[in-house]
């Protein structure tokens, strides 16, 4: 036999959450590929930092990553979609719903084609909520918060005041404790808990700016093309499994620690006040859509995604 | 030795010296901005750049210091053997362990070419916030280098004209002498 | 090629570079990006970059220049001389009681600055020449001089602590909290030593004649005892916001260094030549330590991505079959045979990423574990052949303290440090009680 193909992959996350979200699948993904290929796993940072990490994939430095389009600044139209598109989704089978029958996928893959890199496949993780310091009851008591987020959820929560900071995801709980940040709105509640942003913070606002997180696998093209078809076949379904595996951890985790979670007191920005910035994100749809053709399709078809499910009803929206 | 590669010396440490004398006031630049940072925090509007501009002056303060920093002969060395060496006989070792540093720049100097090209070709921006392009800071980065090569080169030459006996001149274009100054 | 063979390859090359004198971040950057074109594969040559930009996000880095700054401007313009000139009045009568009174100069000036630098000038500068005078024991003068001064590393604020804190990924605030018992554990059993010493041998370090004393009216005295309000003072102004939350980090250091500068000028010392000398000396060690440091991310980078972090890991862990403290102290020993050669920036950077990662798997606290690092780098200031102090006290000392005096004079302050290092083994809690007191964690 000869000796075994070897990736390198990175995810954006770090090693805590990692355990979770994407070790599993890889451990899987080695067991069964028996020696013919390895992915050695490292985490956020670890090999190149997380901004340089697209760049390290396109040339080859790192064969394969996890990430969103968002957090790695990668150079496509898609880009601000990646993470947390503001308010454009409210459940996480939204979604494999959205790439794989509303037609995102194609979008995807012929975006990153065009910079030399394979799109593997989309999945979600969990809903973005505020995790913070002083309590938020009101859209005002955002007025000032250095939150670290990510850059679009950024660039639309400077509307509300807010100063979004970019950091090192490893730095989070440093920069909470030295004063650097008074918040973190980057995740669910499942996550604040397993990273232990929970010892630094003390609440949490149920309302959510996007309902999941869409983050993706991804190689160097180069290297998915010399693969033989049955490994890159293991490869894709390996990392499905790992989504599949992050929608049920999430879906349990984020009920289950609103109710039984001993550390974050929770609180509500009321429905009337919230709509306030759901008509800013209508909004910011709409500026997105006007800076280029590919932008404009993807926000038509989240609109359109959207208003079925609204015309759908329950279980699909209950207001 | 030869006019020009004197002319070299001279050139490239005047040039170098001024960068870095210039690089040394961004300490001040950093501690402006980060005393801005805090007044604007406590007056309840944070601003949103203020941390990346520190953290970009950084680099510029340290890499573009760099070859002044080499001037002032602060880079500590392992000195076990070293240490015991004649002027000369360092010089003699200098002379071919230089081009190890200079291998080391020059692989650095290609990963950065790399990047700001790419940070040209994409429009690259800091994923932040604020999203300052990045091919400003990238081409302060690449220059660094640069002159750092051309600063190892100027000591490449300065130890060939220890062997052969000829003095350039002691302390390199304006480097006070700073010996136990620095560590 | 094996893991293991890359892992040793590295390592052995590097310190065959490091031997040839070459520049210590040149030789490592150098090993490092030759690693990565021979045995990376494709776009290797980003691994030496991308470590510029990794740097450039880690914000505690901008901290260092600040208290380098603070610690020029405290030296150079010698605001410590009322201070000394305080402990040389109180503790005159005492045998030994000047080298006491260094030692307690030592603490505050740690507690003014992120380095042991600033304390080994003002030891230099100030200290030295008085001890030297008094005819003090010169082993005695250059071991209080170089052992005082690396407390500046333990005793908040540390730089060290900083860069451990970024790599550990621990809070910078709770490292700084733990180092105070500790720092002032070892400042105490350094002055029980100098005491027992020179009470069994009065030669090493002579009384102050009773007819001097007399000449000193007890208002003098208590006048200088305010002196000792000023470093306390810029402990405060620096520590109070961070500590409370107010300002961050990076801010409370400008914040630092302002109120030294502010200091300086009040007692009209801020000099055109301290400004200078101050500037210029922070920019040299700044890039001293950011170039090895860069140099040090890449060499760890390219050394995690060939495999080789794991084979060390799987070594200690898996191969060697040892119990956790068996584990744990294996790697101190090693950390400190390191810590003869290496440069601590180096060693912080390149090996401490694969012990906190072990430290960390085999459970002991990460916060603790920062002390006994802090500690061991402490140790390699002062041990032969390279170390920090040794370079810097051989560069300022008069030439009577000759190479074998400094070499034998740390002896017995290496042996209190070890010592330090035992207690705070058997019992964590000196370094851990003061952070859960005000953390509650
Ligand atoms: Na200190
Ligand atoms: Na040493």
């Amino acid at each position: 036999q000869d000796a075994p193909i070897k990736w390198r992959m990175q995810t954006y996350a770090g090693s805590a959450l990692g355990e979770q979200v994407v070790k599993p699948a890889v451990d899987m993904f080695n067991r069964i590929a028996a020696g013919q290929m390895e992915i050695e796993l490292f985490y956020a940072d670890q090999l190149v930092p997380t901004a340089e990490l697209f760049r390290a994939m396109q040339s080859g430095t790192i064969d394969c990553v996890q990430s969103d389009d968002d957090s790695m600044a990668s150079p496509t139209e898609v880009t601000v979609f990646g993470g947390y598109f503001p308010l454009g989704l409210r459940y996480s089978l939204d979604v494999p719903a959205l790439f794989n029958k509303y037609g995102l996928k194609a979008i995807w893959e012929e975006e990153y084609a065009k910079v030399g890199v394979k799109h593997i496949s989309a999945g979600a993780w969990d809903p973005c909520h505020f995790a913070t310091k002083d309590p938020i009851n009101s859209l005002a008591d955002l007025q000032g918060k250095r939150v670290f987020t990510f850059p679009t959820a950024g660039r639309f929560l400077t509307r509300f005041g807010v100063v979004p900071v970019t950091l090192p995801w490893e730095d989070i709980e440093v920069a909470m404790q030295t004063g650097e940040l008074d918040g973190i709105a980057w995740s669910g509640i499942t996550e604040v808990y397993t990273v232990g942003w929970s010892n630094v913070t003390n609440y949490f606002l149920t309302n959510n700016i996007s309902g999941a997180w869409i983050g993706h696998f991804f190689a160097n093209m180069d290297r998915w093309n010399e693969l033989p078809p049955h490994l890159q076949e293991l490869v894709a379904v390996c990392f499905e499994q790992s989504h599949y595996y992050r929608q049920h951890w999430y879906w349990a985790g984020e009920a289950d620690l609103r109710v039984n979670g001993p550390k974050l007191q929770l609180t509500t920005i009321p429905d009337a006040e919230w709509a306030t910035v759901e008509t800013a994100a209508q909004e910011f749809w709409d500026e997105i859509a006007a800076e280029s053709e590919t932008k404009a399709k993807v926000v038509a078809i989240i609109k359109q995604y959207n208003d079925v499910q609204v015309k759908a009803g329950r279980p699909y929206r209950y207001t | 030795m030869h006019p020009a590669l004197i002319r070299y010396v001279r050139v490239t440490e005047a040039v170098n010296y001024r960068v870095g004398r210039f690089a040394m006031y961004l300490l001040f630049v950093m501690m402006a901005i980060l005393l801005w940072s805090s007044v604007t925090k406590v007056f309840k509007v944070p601003a949103l750049w203020t941390l990346e501009m520190a953290q970009f002056t950084l680099v510029a303060y340290y890499l573009l210091g760099a070859p002044y920093s080499l001037q002032l002969g602060s880079n500590v060395r392992m000195d076990l053997l070293y240490g015991r060496m004649s002027a000369r006989r360092r010089a003699g070792w200098d002379v071919f362990t230089v081009f190890a540093l200079m291998f080391y720049l020059a692989v650095m100097l290609w990963g950065a070419i790399d990047s700001t090209v790419y940070s040209f070709a994409t429009g690259e921006r800091n994923p932040s916030a604020w999203r300052p392009y990045l091919w400003p800071l990238k081409l302060v980065i690449c220059l660094a280098f640069v002159l750092m090569l051309l600063q190892a080169v100027a000591h490449l030459i300065r130890d060939i004209a220890i062997l052969r006996g000829i003095d350039l001149g002691g302390e390199p274009a304006g480097a006070e002498k700073v010996a136990g100054e620095v560590a | 090629m094996e893991y293991e063979t890359i892992a040793i390859l590295m390592f052995s090359t590097m310190m065959l570079m490091m031997l040839t004198g070459q520049r210590v971040f040149g030789a490592i950057g150098f090993v490092a990006v030759v690693a990565a074109l021979v045995l990376w594969g494709p776009g290797a040559q980003q691994m030496g970059f991308s470590a510029v930009m990794k740097l450039m996000k880690w914000n505690a880095m901008l901290t260092l220049p600040m208290f380098i700054f603070m610690g020029y401007v405290m030296s150079e313009s010698r605001l410590a001389e009322d201070l000394y000139k305080m402990f040389h009045v109180w503790f005159g009568p005492v045998p030994g009681g000047l080298a006491i009174g260094t030692i307690l100069l030592m603490v505050l000036i740690s507690a003014m600055n992120g380095l042991s630098v600033a304390g080994m000038a003002i030891g230099a500068t100030v200290a030295l020449p008085e001890l030297v005078r008094r005819g003090y024991d010169k082993p005695m003068i250059s071991g209080v001089i170089q052992a005082g001064s690396s407390l500046g590393i333990l005793i908040p604020p540390s730089v060290v602590l900083v860069l451990y804190a970024m790599i550990a990924r621990q809070p910078v605030s709770q490292l700084w909290l733990a180092g105070i018992v500790p720092g002032l554990l070892m400042a105490a059993l350094f002055i029980a030593y100098i005491a027992i010493r020179c009470r069994i041998n009065p030669a090493l370090g002579p009384v102050i004649s009773a007819e001097e004393r007399a000449t000193i009216t007890l208002g003098e005295k208590i006048r200088l005892l305010r002196a000792g309000l000023l470093p306390l003072g810029i402990f405060a102004v620096m520590m109070v916001p961070f500590v409370a939350g107010w300002a961050s980090l990076t801010e409370s250091a400008v914040i630092g260094a302002l109120a030294t500068v502010a200091a300086a000028v009040v007692k009209g010392r801020f000099t055109k030549q301290v400004f200078e000398v101050a500037t210029r000396s922070t920019l040299a060690i700044t890039c001293m330590f950011m170039l090895i440091i860069l140099a040090a991310l890449s060499f760890g980078a390219v050394f995690d991505g060939l495999g080789a972090g794991r084979a060390i890991e799987a070594f200690f862990i898996d191969e060697l079959g040892l119990e956790r403290w068996e584990i744990l102290i294996l790697m101190q020993l090693s950390f400190l045979i390191m810590g003869m050669f290496l440069d601590d920036t180096a060693m912080l950077v390149i090996v401490a990423p694969l012990y906190v990662s072990l430290a960390s798997a085999l459970e002991f606290d990460l916060i603790w574990y920062g002390i006994l690092y802090t500690i061991t780098c402490q140790i390699a200031y002062l041990t032969p052949p390279f170390g920090y102090n040794l370079f810097l006290m051989r560069a300022m000392a008069p030439p009577d303290f000759t190479l074998p005096v400094i070499y034998r004079s740390v002896i017995p302050f290496v042996l209190l440090m070890l010592l330090t290092l035992v207690i705070l083994m058997m019992f964590p809690q000196l370094a851990l009680w003061l952070p859960q007191l005000i953390y509650g964690t």
